[in-house]
């Protein structure tokens, strides 16, 4: 087996180094201790000396002088008599060992993510920190200016002539502070800390003003503070506005739901595996066709404005859900043109987004009417609040079976109690009581309606 | 010796010659080609000193030895398999991987380190012959050094204290003629080491550092005077080395290849083969077969190198503490009690130190004065007579001395309590605690443990000026392996002394001598506090102090004021800077929002900027103000009471800082 001849490490860190030249020719006997080649590390050239003995065997690639070679390189052999001399530098591995690489990124990896970065243009360009702080306060983007100033330096100026043309709404404290431990305790108490005034140092707003800022509630014995959400926050102001906006009136009516509930068995038994249309779905679905001829419930009041959507889109229906975090209206869209069964596979997608807090904003907007059901809690009537900006919204109870006289003989059949609020300032009493007698009719002969829509 | 006992020591030494020679030939091929990662410096031509004396030695004899220190290693039993996979970096290592060349540990045979420090190994090898006297062992310890160290404070320390003490140790110097790149030639006003034994009224000699057998009749000579309680010697082995100072480095800028090529002539292996054949002792065919054995070891040492296993990098900062960290059986009550006797905090420690003594006979002290005089500020008052001068020992004033020692002495089975007086004086001893006592448990993987105990006044006051009042303890507390005790009642002194004296790791206890005479509580019955466990000292609502030592009760002084103001203080102090009770700090700003921290230390990087650092970090959101520090000035101690009352904290400005928090 030929030795091979490495490049040592010559002082700690080096890495690699200059070979110099060959001290011996190929062919040379070499003992331990005789000096090889030469070779040029950090500090200076030095001989290095063989620590085996062979005959020398110096491959064609082996490096010229002058060439770089990295430390642990194999250079060049030595080999006993009679034994096979190598062709190639590369004939055999060297010896040198790995050190395994940790799975974390070591630091030196995080240095150079960092200007790989950079290369790719997402540097950020050059200002003062006060230029910065000006352009936070103006609401300008520095990445998207041309700096006046020396190598492209953004200046104070260059933001003042941007943010002239924007209109930003004016930041009513923008030098307001608050503490860390007052900005907690805000929005654990659901307190806008901004519109606090600070008694600290400089108007720094401190825990204290914050709590003042709360009615003293939470001093009396036996209560606590409930957290108040955001979400929460965004339900309270809505109910409030339906109520003070809208000249809310709820209508209620007793129907037969019978048929429903014999339609819903079938669709059961004929579901083959896809969602099965629940009771809302299929009411929603009635809904739209009824809308179809009372367009005037699903106004939408735009601004100053009432307006009425085209019946011959699709109209999108919202349903309320319950989710832990409190009542969200996904929106259900092209009601009057889907599928029961398509639409059965949309309201479930939304409920469970509603349920896993996915939904964004675009799935809960757009809707002309909503429909509420609370059937499942055991209620039968309720009055419930318009979803602004429609005009009306439809309640479903319990579907119970009850007896009832039919043809003068008490049979148990199956009731449902409907509550529709409406907005008296766009729709009289007795067009929504039309309305109502409307859905009321296709909710009792609901294959009747479906199959007329289909056409 | 018959001729068969001639024999056998001719094989033994040339065997351990061998293994030594080839094991680092083949190093320096490894070093060569990569496999070794980091320095290695080769024991080539200075065989015949480790074998030879190693050769007198049992396992629980103790080498300490140097960066050069491949052949003490080898040569005191270590596997060459264990030094090879060391060097290699792999978990198999006599290390683990935590020491590489110049930090080789292997307890098990009585290697207690190689240090890439000179001068260390002769301190510790006293440390090692103080243990054994005081164990009353026969014993010796050893300590191979270059003639690099022999100018060095260590080595006039260490032999002095060797000599008075009458300690089982053997000064082996390999004056191999250059302390790396410097002739001794030109650095000693003394060329002769051997000469100097007797200026430390011990025997020195100067001997053929390549001649096997005359070394090994001069070392078995000194061994046994060791044993029998003759107290130590000095060695001077005139040898060379004939590889570079390291692997890898230049060799000719400080001496000639011709040089090099005639010391090669003098190989000690050769000699002593040349010798044992010519005198027919033993035949070349039984050196040969010794020879042909050993190529094999080596290769299969190298061999079990490069398979083993690298160690696991989430294991890199084990061993910087003890696994093990007490061994004691007193109860732990951590809370302050409100009353009771009470007695000072020296009354305290001392009480302390007076039951653990009574308990454990492996506890020494040493310091200036701390004998029959009891001590400076009274830490030893009557222990002298109970105890005797081995347990309470006066020493020279030479703290690097005393305190390499405490190391050697840690490390080979007893407890050490130095006793610095004032933390200013051990300035000259950093070196050796931060070097040695704080990191050998981390370098020899947790199989030494360190039961140094440091203990010393801190503080300003009285003017005491810049040399007997300073605060140390945040520059202590940037070491890995320390523990930083700094007590503020003589309750929480007492308790933390008894831990600290069943501690396995070391731990440097500092003492401000303003609060020395303070007397409080301290129950009769035994109890220990746990290191890191802050005591409330006070419980507020308003604002959280966090203080140590004097100013604990500084702080303290002005809370009832500040109470009639509206103000409620809660005073924490930590008790130990290190570890720190960050959780009861974080704890108590949880509650008030607001911090101070009242540190006389010095301001950078110091007590108060970390305890600072940590809270604006962990309790960001519990902040209702700025953190605030109050430190002492940036100088030095000045001498006039005026002077020295400007760069302490005041009381003034304690209550001053709580009233302009509160009105952030």
């Amino acid at each position: 087996m030929p030795f091979s001849i490495t490049i040592p490490r010559l002082g700690w860190s080096m890495e690699e180094g200059t070979f110099v030249r060959w001290l011996k020719k190929d062919g040379d006997v070499v003992r331990p201790g005789d000096a090889v080649f030469e070779l040029e590390g950090e500090k200076a050239a030095q001989d290095i000396e063989a620590v085996d003995s062979g005959i020398l065997r110096i491959p064609h690639d082996a490096p010229k002088p002058g060439t770089v070679v990295a430390v642990g390189a194999v250079i060049g052999f030595l080999v006993g008599d009679g034994e096979a001399v190598p062709n190639s530098i590369n004939a055999n591995t060297s010896t040198s060992a790995s050190i395994p690489k940790s799975d974390a990124p070591s630091a030196s990896a995080i240095v150079q993510s960092l200007p790989s970065r950079l290369a790719e243009g997402h540097e950020a360009p050059a200002a003062a920190p006060s230029v910065r702080r000006l352009a936070r306060e103006r609401g300008v983007s520095l990445s998207a200016l041309e700096g006046s100033g020396p190598s492209g330096r953004i200046m104070a100026e260059d933001v003042r002539t941007t943010a002239k043309g924007k209109t930003m709404p004016p930041q009513a404290h923008s030098a307001q502070v608050a503490s860390p431990r007052a900005r907690r305790v805000a929005k654990e108490l659901g307190i806008d800390w901004r519109r606090l005034h600070g008694t600290g140092r400089g108007g720094r707003v401190r825990e204290r003003d914050v709590r003042a800022a709360k009615p003293q509630l939470n001093q009396l014995s036996g209560l606590t503070v409930v957290p108040v959400s955001s979400r929460r926050r965004t339900i309270a102001n809505r109910m409030i506005s339906s109520r003070e906006q809208t000249a809310s009136v709820t209508l209620m009516t007793q129907i037969d739901a019978t048929n429903l509930v014999g339609l819903r068995t079938q669709f059961k038994q004929a579901a083959n595996g896809s969602n099965i249309p629940s009771y809302s779905d299929i009411i929603m679905k009635l809904v739209s066709l009824a809308l179809r001829q009372h367009p005037l419930l699903a106004a939408r009041s735009e601004g100053d404005q009432w307006m009425i959507p085209s019946m011959s889109d699709g109209l999108h229906i919202g349903l309320a859900v319950d989710t832990e975090g409190g009542l969200v209206v996904p929106v259900v869209r092209d009601v009057g043109s889907t599928g029961l069964f398509e639409l059965a596979n949309q309201t479930v997608k939304l409920i469970e987004k509603s349920r896993a807090g996915t939904l964004v904003v675009s799935e809960m907007q757009g809707g002309v009417f909503t429909i509420s059901n609370l059937g499942s809690f055991g209620i039968d009537a309720f009055t419930p609040i318009i979803n602004l900006p429609e005009t009306a919204v439809l309640g479903l109870g319990r579907i119970r079976r009850e007896p009832v006289v039919v043809d003068d003989k008490i049979v148990a059949r199956d009731q449902l109690t409907l509550s529709l609020t409406f907005d008296h300032r766009i729709v009289d009493g007795a067009p929504a009581a039309r309305f109502l007698q409307t859905v009321s009719q296709a909710i009792e002969n609901p294959s009747a309606w479906l199959l007329r829509s289909d056409g | 010796m018959t001729n068969h006992d001639i024999a056998k020591t001719c094989l033994g030494l040339y065997r351990k010659m061998q293994v030594i020679r080839q094991t680092e030939e083949e190093l320096a091929r490894c070093h060569q080609r990569g496999l070794i990662h980091g320095a290695c410096h080769t024991y080539v031509g200075e065989e015949a000193i480790a074998s030879s004396v190693c050769s007198h030695l049992r396992t629980e004899d103790v080498v300490f030895s140097t960066h050069r220190g491949h052949g003490h290693a080898l040569a005191k039993g270590l596997p060459p398999k264990e030094l090879m996979a060391e060097l290699f970096g792999r978990q198999t290592g006599c290390s683990r991987g935590r020491g590489g060349s110049m930090h080789l540990f292997s307890p098990e045979v009585g290697m207690m380190g190689t240090s890439g420090i000179v001068g260390p190994c002769i301190l510790q090898a006293c440390g090692g012959g103080y243990s054994f006297k005081l164990m009353k062992t026969d014993n010796v310890a050893v300590a191979f050094f270059g003639d690099g160290a022999v100018n060095n404070g260590a080595f006039h320390e260490g032999l002095n204290m060797a000599s008075i003490w009458k300690l089982p140790v053997l000064f082996v110097c390999e004056n191999n003629q250059f302390a790396t790149e410097v002739p001794f030639a030109y650095s000693a006003g003394n060329p002769s080491v051997g000469s100097r034994g007797v200026a430390y009224g011990m025997p020195g000699l100067t001997v053929d550092g390549n001649d096997a057998l005359e070394l090994h009749r001069v070392a078995g000579e000194a061994v046994a005077r060791a044993r029998a309680g003759g107290g130590p010697t000095l060695i001077e082995c005139v040898t060379y080395r004939t590889r570079a100072h390291a692997e890898g480095m230049g060799d000719f800028t400080y001496r000639t290849r011709e040089d090099v090529e005639e010391w090669k002539k003098r190989c000690p292996i050769q000699r002593l083969r040349t010798t044992a054949i010519e005198q027919g002792i033993v035949t070349a065919a039984e050196l040969d077969s010794v020879d042909g054995e050993i190529k094999g070891l080596v290769e299969e040492a190298r061999k079990f190198a490069e398979s083993s296993p690298w160690p696991e990098a989430v294991s890199a900062t084990q061993f910087a503490y003890s696994e093990d960290p007490v061994s004691s059986k007193v109860p732990i009550q951590n809370l302050r009690p409100a009353a009771g006797r009470e007695i000072t905090m020296t009354q305290a420690t001392h009480e302390a130190l007076s039951e653990e003594m009574g308990k454990n006979p492996g506890i020494f002290v040493m310091g200036e004065g701390i004998g029959q005089r009891g001590g400076n500020f009274k830490t030893t008052a009557g222990l002298f007579d109970i105890y005797g001068p081995t347990r309470l020992c006066d020493t020279p004033i030479c703290e690097r001395g005393f305190v390499g020692l405490a190391c050697g002495a840690g490390m080979t089975g007893t407890r050490p309590v130095i006793d610095f007086m004032f933390a200013d004086f051990v300035l000259d001893s950093v070196g050796e605690i931060v070097n040695q006592i704080a990191k050998i448990q981390y370098m020899s993987s947790g199989r030494l443990k360190m039961p140094v105990l440091l203990r010393g006044c801190i503080g300003i006051g009285h003017s005491a000026a810049t040399h007997h009042s300073g605060n140390y303890y945040a520059m202590y507390a940037q070491i890995p392996g320390l523990t930083v005790v700094v007590p503020s009642s003589p309750y929480d002194a007492k308790g933390l002394f008894k831990r600290a004296l069943n501690s396995n790791d070391p731990v440097i206890f500092l003492e401000h001598r303003e609060i020395l005479s303070v007397k409080g509580p301290v129950p009769e019955t035994e109890y220990e506090i746990e290191f890191g466990k802050a005591a409330i000292v006070r419980p507020g609502q308003d604002v959280t102090v966090v203080a140590l030592a004097r100013m604990v009760h500084l702080t303290l002084s002005v809370c009832d004021e500040l109470e009639k103001e509206g103000i409620s203080v809660e005073l924490v102090d930590p008790r130990t800077v290190l570890p720190l009770d960050i959780e009861t700090i974080l704890q108590s700003v949880k509650k008030t929002g607001r911090l101070l921290v009242v540190d006389e230390g010095f301001a950078p990087c110091g007590f108060a900027v970390d305890v600072a650092a940590q809270v604006a970090d962990r309790g960001f959101n519990d902040l209702d103000a700025p953190i605030k520090r109050i430190n002492g000035a940036f100088t030095p101690t000045p001498y006039s009471p005026p002077l020295e009352q400007a760069v302490v904290p005041q009381a003034e400005t304690i209550s001053k800082a709580i009233r302009e928090l509160m009105r952030e």
